[in-house]
């Protein structure tokens, strides 16, 4: 979202809301009467959890107040894989989890898609996955990595098959050697009981869990049986259920059913598991051998933060990583957290770009662009374009002039007042003077509609020149007016050593952002919706017709960068 | 007027592309521009890298080879220095290039080298970035500045993807949706007769 200036950030007024006012901080008449009395400060700290550029802000039209991506909920429309672009039941996510079950892997090392490749080919000749089944059938077959050159078969992970490669990776560890799962070791116990228990290298993280899992499992079940209130802990799902919940509670409480229950219920005390059937697993205090590795590979070969928090279990060498499954990504909608009507909700399929509902900002309040009246860059030549100019710093103690241009986006006229401080906040403040506060900008129209009305726009207000209480420009839906600032000498010393309140000046050195001339400004926008041009206003018809509606927020303009010397 | 002063930097034909005279297309037979589409100076576009194998859909083999190298929509800006280079692979024992698939309303920022094989509507991608060998970059999908896209990587819609190798760092918001991305204004900035940018 940082961008350089020249730029315009609006502020969402969900951040000044106190909770307790709850629905009626929310109303617009309340808002602007709280806002009115103090200056935006948009170095504050917390402003910049506040401040969005126009396209990220959304729109409530039960609220009537600007909504950003704090002051949304979500909800998710469709899980889908980003790699192969299937859409996921989300029955099959609780049984798969939320990583995509088809061929899809991203390279342990570097995050890049993998492919599916045969070993002995070249790394140039892969073909996709899709193409291998035409293609004559080899093997063995590899994940490869196009973007760093990872193949999987260096840490000894090659495939019979070119499909089904998450049933095939599960059964392997790195190396090739098979995997133990907990479903073959229950097998091989039946054909033969006396088994010694594995090894405990041979336990890795899934079995370990299987093994405690069915440990504790076992010792609620067994003497469960006779609980009071028909509740039976057995399963785990069941404590999920609100019916579950009260049930519990009402075993607790003192002289209830529980009291006389607790006997028979499940021991408070639980054994700790034992032995390796049971799921321990001692920890390898051992580790000459990593420190061996460590000295013969060094740093290189050792795992980087990124890539561990991809994988499933720590490792500590590259050669310990797993091929990482694509996590699934969504599709989701939003809903105004205030009245709950959702404001944003895109089209179920995968491949689809459109909405359903979409109320953004962007059509409800005017844009705002800034450039500078006398442009001081050099225009960019027609071959470069569309470079943006690159706007020398600004001097301080000298006046400078920017056209600020109002866009309106609705179907009414609108009816603007600005403000802006006199001086900016901050230790050093710039002066800043809005030469036509107050302004009309004419409704959106068809061309048809404005070639009807003939040109009748050609208004006296307007000047084409800076003249304090004109508008500079006027458009078919757009004003541009003019701004003046005066940036400040950015001097420690030239500080005055008090405030205007009496206190100490603080005279640390210059920091980063204070080089950034920002103007902190007031908008206020009255317009009366009228029945037939309802495009955005499907509810007010009824209730508001004739009725003014307003809304007023604070905005950030990022002028420029002030020189210091 | 003698035809020397109608002689521009820029070619415009007549659906209203701009080619600048400075560009170097190659085997521009296997091209199509979708119209209003700005090709900048030093802008390299290798058309003729087309498909040499046969089709795979084409069941009978004695047609001939589809010769349509790259093909973009409507509005598409190609900034100063940027490179199309259909993507090229083996394919049933030899080499072959394969069409690159270009949308409408798609921006390549300057010195970028495309080797995508679909590359979606509405598509910003910055300066200096890398898209890799057969990526499909989906509709409404912005890569920032730098990025490298591996080969073959797909970006679902409404990505914004960045760093290298590129991942996805965000999401499009709603309302920096498809409606406006400023490629037609953008278009009556350059050619032989541009507008000022700045209105």
């Amino acid at each position: 979202m940082a961008s350089s200036p020249p730029y315009t950030y609006i502020q969402c007024p969900c951040s000044n809301e106190e909770p307790a006012e709850g629905s009626d901080a929310s109303s617009p008449e309340s808002d602007s009467f709280h806002d009115a009395e103090r200056t935006f400060d948009p170095r504050a700290p917390r402003s910049n959890y506040s401040l969005y550029p126009l396209e990220y802000l959304l729109y409530c039209e039960e609220c009537q107040q600007i909504r950003c991506p704090r002051c949304v909920d979500e909800e998710i429309v469709t899980y889908y894989c980003p790699n192969c672009l299937f859409e996921v039941a989300s029955s099959n996510l609780r049984s798969d989890g939320n990583r995509c079950t088809r061929n899809c892997y991203q390279c342990p090392i570097c995050s890049g898609p993998v492919q599916v490749g045969e070993v002995q080919a070249e790394p140039e000749t892969n073909l996709l996955s899709a193409d291998n089944a035409t293609a004559a059938p080899h093997g063995p077959y590899a994940l490869f990595c196009q973007y760093c050159s990872w193949v999987s078969s260096e840490i000894g992970l090659e495939f019979e098959r070119a499909s089904g490669i998450p049933s095939q990776l599960a059964k392997m560890k790195n190396g090739g050697i098979p995997r133990i799962t907990a479903k073959e070791l229950k097998e091989r116990r039946k054909e033969d009981p006396d088994m010694p228990p594995l090894e405990d290298e041979l336990v890795d993280a899934e079995l370990q869990y299987s093994a405690l899992r069915s440990f504790y499992q076992s010792q609620i079940n067994g003497p469960s049986n006779g609980l009071p209130g028909g509740l039976s802990l057995g399963d785990g799902h069941n404590f999920s259920s609100p019916a579950a919940l009260t049930r519990m509670m009402s075993m607790w409480q003192p002289g209830g059913r529980g009291a006389q229950g607790k006997t028979a219920g499940p021991p408070d005390v639980f054994p700790e598991a034992t032995d390796t059937d049971k799921g321990l697993k001692l920890a390898q205090l051992d580790e000459s051998a990593k420190v061996q590795k460590l000295l013969n590979g060094g740093w290189n070969e050792t795992v980087s933060k990124d890539q561990l928090l991809g994988q499933l279990e720590h490792a500590h060498f590259q050669d310990e990583l797993r091929p990482l499954q694509c996590v699934l990504r969504t599709k989701r909608s939003r809903r105004c957290a205030v009245c709950r009507h959702i404001i944003s909700k895109p089209e179920n399929k995968v491949a689809s770009t459109r909405f359903k509902i979409k109320l953004v900002a962007k059509s409800y309040i005017p844009s705002i662009s800034i450039r500078p009246l006398e442009p001081r860059a050099p225009p960019v030549p027609v071959g470069m374009r569309p470079q943006q100019p690159q706007e020398p710093p600004l001097k301080p103690l000298q006046p400078y002039q920017y056209i600020l241009t109002f866009k309106n986006p609705l179907f009414e006229k609108l009816k603007v007042t600005l403000a802006t401080p006199n001086n900016t906040p901050g230790r050093f403040s710039s002066k800043v003077a809005l030469l036509c506060p107050q302004f009309d900008i004419d409704p959106v129209k068809d061309m048809w509609e404005d070639a009807l009305d003939g040109d009748d726009r050609s208004r006296t207000e307007e000047t084409g020149q800076a003249e304090a209480g004109k508008i500079y420009k006027r458009g078919r839906n757009w004003v541009s007016i003019i701004l003046e600032v005066i940036p400040p000498l950015l001097s420690v010393d030239s500080l005055r050593p008090h405030t205007a309140s009496g206190e100490p000046t603080d005279r640390s050195p210059l920091r980063e952002d204070e080089k950034i001339l920002e103007i902190p400004m007031f908008v206020r926008m009255e317009w009366e919706p009228e029945a037939q041009h309802d495009v955005g206003d499907r509810v007010g018809k009824d209730r508001n017709e004739g009725q003014k509606r307003e809304l007023a927020y604070w905005c950030v303009l990022g002028v420029g960068q002030i020189s210091h010397e | 007027m003698s035809r020397r002063q109608v002689k521009g930097d820029y070619i415009e034909t007549e659906t209203g592309n701009k080619v600048s005279r400075k560009a170097n297309l190659l085997g521009t037979q296997n091209m199509v521009l979708g119209g209003k589409v700005v090709i900048q100076p030093e802008v390299m576009i290798r058309g003729d890298l087309v498909r040499t194998a046969p089709s795979s859909s084409s069941s009978g083999g004695t047609t001939a080879p589809s010769t349509t190298a790259i093909q973009t929509g409507r509005y598409c800006f190609f900034s100063k220095g940027v490179v199309l280079r259909p993507p090229g692979r083996r394919y049933k024992g030899q080499f072959s290039h394969m069409p690159m698939r270009i949308g409408h309303h798609v921006f390549i920022g300057q010195d970028t080298v495309v080797q995508a094989a679909t590359i979606g509507d509405h598509v910003r991608i910055g300066k200096n970035c890398v898209i890799g060998e057969f990526a499909i970059i989906k509709e409404c999908v912005e890569v920032l500045d730098g990025a490298v896209v591996p080969p073959n990587m797909v970006i679902p819609n409404y990505s914004i993807v960045a760093g290298q190798p590129a991942r996805v760092v965000g999401e499009v918001p709603e309302g920096g949706g498809p409606e406006e991305n400023g490629l037609r204004g953008l278009y009556s900035t350059v050619g032989n007769n541009p507008q000022n940018p700045d209105m």
